[in-house]
């Protein structure tokens, strides 16, 4: 991993976590694999706080530890896990979106604590949730815990896999992985009891609070594993879970930028029915027949059956190839075509115009034309491109060797002699596309670190105004609670100075832009993960071929 | 290949005349055949032409015709032989001149209408400077071959036989004017056919008709394009622009990545396919890193925390951040 990354982690770490588990670490993805012994030794760190610091990275699945052959255990940070950090704000944003209120925070909590029990969960929910509704109506503890349920069902929570208790000192080598996924998913049962709306809930309300009901838990079911519900069953977010619904996001939008709003609907319904059946890596949903999707399209999109056989028809002709048909089959007096959404073209597609974005504001309009020509047509010559893309020769020189010089293309030499003698011998350019993404993964990784630093530093200038603005605001408003005069108040907020004011004003605004950025740059290094992973996938199958994957209209 | 086959029959007298005096009736015959099909004709085709000539009168007849050299046995596509009349022009060109011109002129016709440069000329017939550039001048005043400005590089000139149309290659088409190309044109076109094919979308979005309908009516042929540009009357300056040149801005538009293509089977019969073009959206919005200063900064390489330059420091950052 680069440097970037490294840096950018670090920044994450550090935000999230504070100082020493950066330093830990740090150390950690610098140096590798190491034990607990020789991290203690080089970041001159208290023992019990670096062993604090790796059961806060353990817990959030940043660091693995293995036992070595010679039973020394050996802590490993994996970089990928760090920088998935910055997208949290996302996930937790999806999940508002999907399960509104109390499913955002739920997700909050589980992300902010790695692993939690779900009654440690669902009473910090109700609490958050009470606060901020100001006690104008009693929010029950079973919204937060069926709103949970919603989240386990549909697998963006999940029980931490079978491992030995991260806090113990010295755990013993993980060996057992979950055999089945659907383990991971299964709830406790008398979850249901409790939880769902329509279950014994009246009864349940009044023991329902903290500590009674692992006892009653027990008493009330038969069974012995249910004993075990709140004290051993751990859950964590299920991040792959998230990062599946944020691709189909992206197909989604892509679809509906390509066709309009009801394709991408469609397409998103698509998704939708093969979400739980897909895997991670699929470079396709399983296929769909035309009924099912007829059946599954949610009903206020009143698209009947003759303009969905339109749209599909529309989506499988469009350039992006993301829906395409495998089969036709006779139902009936219709012909049914068996529809799958193709996400790695997906993938590829938006990371594509992802990329042509970037090359577009870089290099201007008539480089990205050039760009482009060369991922349509794979491998050109100087000639060939300036007479395609009609742009003079000695401008298409100028353009293609800066973007040569950038990385962005590359040249082939291809000798027709096996003497490469350079009379017989072209250079046609091409992209590599794989090469530019990874490059453009790495720019991410340093603007976004880039990003971070001005804010902290930004921070730190107004470190001490922002600390008045607080205080002032807080005795503000417990005079405010406590019933006190207007002009009291007042008094107390004209602390604040209006210079003081504006620079608030202004900070806020920097901050405001720069968090904004931070996400969108997420995005982009999202898109680039995605297609890089589907890359990797299908690298094996021919590796020489890998960056045309796009296109072979 | 028409006016070339035109001036050879004119030519067939005097050469029936020379050459083949004591040719028969049948030697006359295959050459009238092998005239009226300039890219050859195959055995078979020549047996039907002659039907009651035998066969081995017709081997003699072409043997004699091979041996004077006024026809030329080549391979033809599918490996069949053909028997193709020989050029005959060379020598009534040519009459008069040496022996070094008329290898001259062999090397520029072998050219073809792409040209051939003097630096490899020289190095196809071995002669000096000086005596090869005589011989060039003399070609070219009795109006045998010219000399055109080649796009690619505007000193060098290609020499080609008088009577050929230069290949685009070497006048560019109708991008250039004077051989130059003439960007500002080509930019107007892209943009103006754009615009049309967006029009053209915009008002297919608002029918309200079913999805398929509407697709296909954001379609636009080269032709529909073409007919428009006409109309507009942008080609004032007396250039005459083809349907393909403008499927060639198209094109470019594909790659601008603003259009995009599908050909279409169903069209008129005898036609068969045909490219429509529609105008599209890019599928992201602009890339997150393009829209931070970082994206495009020049001193990208160089900064880094505690360096000269830092994003503590950054002025882009802050010019971007009060903007
Ligand atoms: S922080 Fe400033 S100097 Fe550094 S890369 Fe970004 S724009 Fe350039």
């Amino acid at each position: 991993m680069s440097a970037a990354a490294i840096r950018l982690a670090c920044h994450l770490i550090q935000e999230h976590f504070g100082e020493i588990v950066e330093k830990v670490c740090r150390f950690l993805l610098e140096n590798g694999s190491s034990q607990l012994r020789v991290v203690v030794k080089r970041t001159n760190i208290q023992l019990s706080q670096v062993k604090k610091a790796l059961c806060v990275l353990i817990s959030h699945g940043i660091v693995a530890f293995e036992s070595t052959k010679v039973g020394v255990v050996e802590y490993t940070a994996n970089i990928n896990h760090c920088l998935l950090l910055a997208r949290y704000p996302r996930f937790i944003y999806s999940a508002k979106t999907l399960y509104g209120d109390a499913g955002e925070l739920i997700v909050e909590e589980l992300l902010r604590g790695g692993q939690m029990l779900m009654s440690m969960v669902v009473e910090r929910v109700t609490e958050r949730l009470r606060r901020a509704v100001e006690g104008s109506q009693k929010v029950e503890p079973s919204l937060a815990r069926g709103k949970f349920i919603q989240l386990v069902e549909a697998r963006f929570v999940q029980r931490v896999p079978d491992m030995p208790d991260p806090t113990k000192e010295e755990p013993s080598p993980s060996s057992d992985i979950p055999k089945d996924e659907a383990v991971l998913y299964k709830l406790p049962s008398f979850v249901h009891d409790i939880g769902t709306p329509r279950g014994k809930r009246k009864r349940e309300d009044k023991d329902d609070e903290q500590g009674q009901k692992a006892k009653r838990s027990r008493t009330d079911s038969s069974g012995e594993t249910e004993y075990y519900i709140d004290e051993d069953i751990f859950w964590q977010v299920n991040l792959d879970r998230f990062h599946q619904y944020l691709r189909d996001q992206e197909i989604v939008n892509a679809v509906s930028r390509s066709c309009d709003k009801l394709g991408s609907e469609i397409v998103r319904t698509m998704l939708r029915m093969s979400e739980l059946t897909t895997d991670k890596l699929a470079n396709a949903t399983a296929p769909m027949s035309f009924h099912e999707i007829l059946r599954a399209l949610p009903g206020n999109l009143n698209l009947d059956r003759n303009s969905l056989e339109q749209y599909l028809k529309v989506l499988t002709e469009d350039q992006t190839r993301i829906v395409s048909k495998v089969a036709e089959a006779g139902g009936g007096m219709y012909i049914v075509g068996i529809l799958f959404v193709d996400l790695k073209e997906g993938s590829v597609a938006v990371c594509l115009s992802c990329i042509q974005s970037v090359v577009q504001e870089r290099f201007g309009s008539k480089s990205h034309r050039i760009f482009k020509l060369l991922v349509l047509k794979k491998y050109l010559e100087q000639r060939q491109i300036e007479s395609f893309a009609l742009i003079p020769a000695k401008e298409a020189k100028d353009l293609l060797y800066q973007m040569f010089a950038e990385g962005y293309i590359s040249v082939q030499e291809l000798s027709k002699a096996p003497d490469h003698a350079p009379s017989r011998t072209y250079y046609p350019f091409f992209i590599n596309l794989r090469q530019v993404a990874q490059k453009q993964q790495d720019r991410c990784f340093k603007s976004l670190a880039n990003l971070i630093a001005r804010r902290k530093y930004e921070m730190n200038e107004n470190k001490r105004l922002l600390e008045k603005a607080q205080r002032v605001e807080v005795i503000a408003n417990s005079f405010r609670s406590s019933g006190a005069d207007e002009s009291h108040i007042a008094e107390i907020e004209e602390m604040i100075t209006p210079s003081e004011q504006e620079l608030l004003k202004l900070n806020k605004a920097r901050m405001a832009k720069l968090e904004t950025s931070e996400l969108q740059l997420d995005e982009m290094m999202f898109t680039l993960e995605n297609f890089l992973i589907y890359q990797q996938s299908s690298i094996s199958a021919d590796s020489k071929k890998a960056k045309g994957t796009t296109s072979n209209r | 290949m028409a006016e070339t086959s035109v001036t050879v029959k004119q030519e067939m007298p005097d050469e029936a005349e020379t050459g083949s005096s004591s040719g028969s009736y049948v030697e006359k015959r295959i050459l009238e055949i092998c005239h009226q099909d300039a890219k050859g004709v195959s055995d078979s085709a020549l047996q039907i032409h002659l039907p009651n000539v035998d066969v081995q009168e017709k081997v003699k007849a072409i043997n004699s015709l091979l041996s004077k050299g006024q026809i030329d046995l080549v391979q033809g596509s599918n490996n069949q032989l053909l028997y193709k009349i020989k050029d005959t022009q060379k020598q009534v060109d040519l009459r008069g001149s040496d022996n070094q011109e008329r290898l001259v002129y062999q090397i520029i016709k072998e050219a073809g209408n792409k040209g051939i440069w003097i630096r490899d000329i020289r190095r196809g017939c071995g002669l000096a400077p000086p005596p090869l550039n005589k011989i060039l001048k003399k070609l070219e005043n009795r109006k045998v071959i010219k000399a055109i400005k080649s796009v690619g590089d505007s000193k060098k000139k290609v020499y080609m036989l008088f009577e050929l149309e230069p290949d685009r290659s070497v006048t560019g088409g109708a991008w250039y004017s004077d051989q130059d190309f003439d960007a500002e044109f080509v930019n107007v076109l892209n943009q103006t056919c754009f615009k049309f094919l967006q029009e053209k979308m915009e008002a297919a979005s608002k029918l309200d008709v079913d999805p398929l309908l509407k697709l296909n009516r954001s379609y636009a042929s080269p032709e529909e394009v073409w007919k428009y540009i006409q109309e507009l009357g942008l080609l004032s300056n007396g250039v005459n622009l083809g349907v393909d040149d403008i499927e060639t801005i198209l094109n470019t538009l594909i790659y601008d990545g603003k259009v995009e293509m599908t050909v279409s089977v169903n069209k008129s019969e005898q036609k068969g396919r045909t490219k429509m073009f529609r105008a599209i959206q890019p599928l992201t919005e602009p890339a997150g890193i393009m829209r931070i200063p970082c994206g495009v900064c020049p001193v990208f390489d160089n900064c880094y925390e505690g360096g000269a330059v830092s994003p503590s420091t950054c002025i882009y950052m802050k010019e971007w951040m009060d903007y």
